[in-house]
């Protein structure tokens, strides 16, 4: 297990650079990411183990994900508390090479396009995604659950919703509001076009960026908690995962979502709905909330999640979409990397050498690299 | 400071801000209040029916309110003793009161739980969206149909399936069954009794009860010098179960009522009552469309089953049900209506469940008050409305004879 420090910040995201096998990017917020600034790390991994700082940017904010260029070796998008976006370039040192201010709330994720490379999509407590290009300077395009992206005249995807109530006083609420937050909004792996989203009202959404009403798929998944990330299976293409406040890991099959489960213009899915369908396979054990899960891009039956319980897990879907009456009863939580001593948030598995190596980082201060294979 | 509180959320998640919300298909709750509860036998109500008292109650409520009775698109009425549940003429009182003949009338009896029964009933046909707007009530006279006649008729062959005969158990020995397998003492129930005693005692004196009542005329038949009978009418405005000065020790010294060893009696066991309930509710779009002011939000109601010789422990089930249904804790629950049948019985649910009694029956309970049986459920819904804050959440509960439980969440607005 290889360490490393982020002195004074606390790791939000992490992710290996798709170009170099020993280059790690790290997002990380002082004061918790409570109120502060931000840094982007990146660092190296070393022939002898040590890990060590090759650059790093300091931000007015902090940073709470970010996600490497895939079409240039030296570049890296970062996520920002003060709903920015800023695109970072190794060789360029102190400031970001490009800034995107469109979001007006923080920015929770960003991730590039594994398909198409020349674009990214960011995901912002606003409500809206937004899809990107890193030579322009304006968003290509916004994706967002309440606006209709069809006629002006018949409001479709806005009557799928009941809107809130127009009495003013109604309208207070004591509690902070996160139903319309987007944690996590993933491309899919298969499709240059596709994207999968989570949201603070337990809805999973699927969108394709082609179409005219590019909500596709839109149901609850963790039992009205909060949704808080979702990852596309990479070897099957509608396989998807989905973790929550529910601190549940479910594996979903998008065939089998049908269109009963789901809001229709019509027949606007009602407020108190808050039992979804049933997921194809569901992976408990952490304690607290997860925070993140990914699958491995080496086997498409494995996957990590990281909670606020402190821990990494690694688990075994065994779950079989074709034939569930041959699903094994050997799956299940595989490992518990339990070296963190705060809350875990960020974590990647390495596309590099020897599968089943894992980077994370969380609210320790720490990035460790390690095998998951080799847990006790 | 919002993502603290976002990540407070994240960490220790519930339903309660979801269920604050306040969305256009909500049921909400536009008006409820209740008529005085009177002594069965020989209180004011004696020598009305529940179709009077409902009739009257209705009449009022529609007064007060001012609901446009056209809106009204269903009543549903609880009602236990009378038989086929009033069906005949708490739908004739229903019109008396000037609700139009459009309107539909269903009569419910689930015991001791129909008066929540109703406004569950209303509540779930809003949520289906087979109506917008209904009223739900209780409406019970203990002073004419409570005694032999409210047996069962059982066929022969049935009546010594031991199953059936549990069925078949007094009430009072149901609850001596609690007290004694969960080890309640005497002791505990006489202060819990005299608890609620004082409690009601200090609401109707400070006029906590003002609110939530509304005046009815009733009609008291007397003798008079020659031994003719008059007819006097009268306006009932006051509770007549609270008493003044009970304690403990003045409970210690009744006898037991059910069995010689037993621990139940008179003073720790609810009263019998007569009294009605009435509750408008409404989807949010209609009460806002229509300018009603909103009261409340109803959440959800759980109804379900315990042993039968045991009944009284049905909140300890139906509380943590509902609850977990509705996402929530007890500790997300400011305000408690648990219906005491018995002081045993109610103890033992509100322990079960951790219920702290500082927010239990806070102006006192059935003991005190009265168990006008059909009409409990829809007069817990008349009191709790009373004693919550904005935004806070409320539960009502009962204990079901035949060995059941229901329960039910609302939020103040």
């Amino acid at each position: 297990m290889l360490p490393f420090r982020t002195r004074g910040y606390n790791g939000y995201g992490v992710q290996y650079s798709p170009y170099f096998d020993n280059k790690l990017a790290v997002a990380t917020a002082a004061n918790y990411g409570l109120v502060g600034n931000g840094r982007l790390f990146i660092l190296n991994i070393e022939p002898n183990g040590t890990i060590v700082e090759q650059t790093s940017w300091e931000t007015q904010d902090g940073l709470f994900d970010l996600a490497w260029s895939e079409v240039h070796e030296n570049q890296v998008t970062a996520a920002s508390g003060d709903g920015s976006i800023k695109l970072f370039d190794l060789t360029v040192g102190q400031f970001p090479v490009m800034n995107w201010k469109e979001h007006t709330r923080e920015v929770f994720s960003v991730n590039w396009n594994l398909v198409d490379k020349t674009n990214f999509i960011s995901a912002s407590w606003d409500g809206s995604m937004k899809v990107w290009s890193p030579q322009r300077p304006d968003s290509l395009l916004t994706l967002s659950h309440a606006q209709d992206f069809t006629t002006k005249s018949s409001p479709v995807e806005s009557t799928a919703r009941p809107p809130l109530s127009h009495q003013q006083q109604h309208q207070q609420s004591q509690h902070v509001n996160t139903a319309n937050c987007i944690y996590n909004a993933t491309f899919s792996p298969h499709s240059p076009s596709t994207v999968v989203s989570v949201n603070g009202s337990s809805h999973v959404q699927i969108w394709d960026i082609r179409a005219p009403r590019p909500l596709q798929i839109d149901y609850v998944a963790h039992g009205g908690l909060e949704a808080l990330s979702c990852d596309w299976n990479k070897y099957k293409p509608t396989i998807i995962a989905s973790a929550g406040t529910d601190k549940s890991v479910r594996i979903w099959d998008l065939r089998m979502i049908t269109k009963i489960d789901q809001p229709h213009a019509h027949a606007p899915m009602p407020a108190y709905h808050i039992r979804g369908p049933t997921p194809l396979n569901e992976l408990l054990g952490h304690q607290f909330a997860v925070r993140k899960v990914q699958w491995s891009p080496h086997d498409g039956q494995e996957l990590i999640s990281t909670s606020y319980d402190m821990s990494v897990r690694v688990w075994r879907d065994e779950s079989n979409e074709r034939a569930r009456f041959l699903n094994m009863k050997n799956g299940g939580c595989k490992g518990v990397m339990g070296q963190h001593k705060e809350f875990v948030i960020g974590c990647d598995y390495s596309l590099w050498g020897e599968p089943g190596w894992v980077a994370s980082t969380g609210w320790d201060e720490m990035v460790y690299v390690w095998d998951s294979k080799r847990l006790q | 400071m919002d993502r603290l509180q976002q990540l407070s959320g994240q960490l220790s998640p519930s339903s309660k801000q979801s269920l604050l919300q306040k969305n256009p298909d909500d049921v909400v709750i536009v008006a409820a209040y209740r008529t005085a509860l009177t002594k069965g036998g020989r209180g004011k109500f004696k020598d009305v029916g529940s179709d009077y008292l409902l009739t009257e109650l209705l009449k009022g409520f529609i007064k007060k309110t001012g609901v446009d009775v056209n809106l009204i698109e269903d009543v549903a009425c609880g009602n236990v003793l009378n038989r086929a549940a009033g069906a005949f003429e708490h739908r004739g009182a229903s019109l008396a009161a000037g609700i139009p003949y459009t309107s539909g009338f269903i009569a419910l009896n689930r015991q001791c739980s129909s008066g929540l029964m109703a406004i569950s009933e209303i509540a779930n046909k809003i949520k289906a969206g087979e109506i917008d707007c209904g009223i739900a009530a209780g409406s019970e006279s203990m002073s004419i149909n409570y005694g032999p006649n409210s047996l069962p008729n059982l066929t022969p062959a049935l009546q010594d399936n031991p199953e059936m005969q549990k069925c078949l158990i007094p009430m009072g020995i149901t609850n001596e069954n609690v007290v004694k397998k969960y080890n309640i003492s005497r002791q505990k129930q006489d202060e819990f009794a005299a608890n609620s005693y004082n409690k009601a005692e200090r609401a109707v004196s400070s006029g906590a009860f003002k609110d939530e009542i509304i005046p009815i005329e009733t009609i008291i038949a007397e003798e008079d010098d020659d031994d003719n009978i008059v007819y006097r009418k009268e306006i009932v405005d006051t509770d007549e179960g609270p008493r003044k000065g009970v304690t403990a020790q003045s409970l210690a010294k009744l006898k037991p009522a059910f069995a010689a060893d037993g621990t139940t009696h008179a003073g720790n066991a609810s009263q019998i009552t007569d009294g009605a309930a009435v509750v408008l509710l409404m989807r949010r779009s209609l009460a806002e469309a229509k300018g009603y002011p909103i009261e409340g939000k109803f959440v959800l109601c759980s109804a379900v089953g315990v042993p039968p010789e045991i009944m009284g422990v049905g909140p300890a089930v139906a509380i943590p049900t509902v609850l977990k249904k509705a996402g929530l804790t007890v500790s997300d629950i400011d305000v408690f209506e648990i219906n005491e049948a018995f002081a045993g019985q109610c103890l033992y649910s509100a322990e079960a469940c951790n219920i702290p009694l500082d927010r239990l029956n806070i102006n006192g309970g059935a003991i005190a008050l009265g168990h006008p049986l059909g009409t409990t459920g829809a007069r817990q819904y008349a009191t709790i409305l009373r004693l919550l804050k904005k935004g806070e959440f409320g539960l009502t509960s009962m204990c079901i004879g035949t060995g059941m439980g229901a329960a039910s969440i609302l939020v103040k607005e």
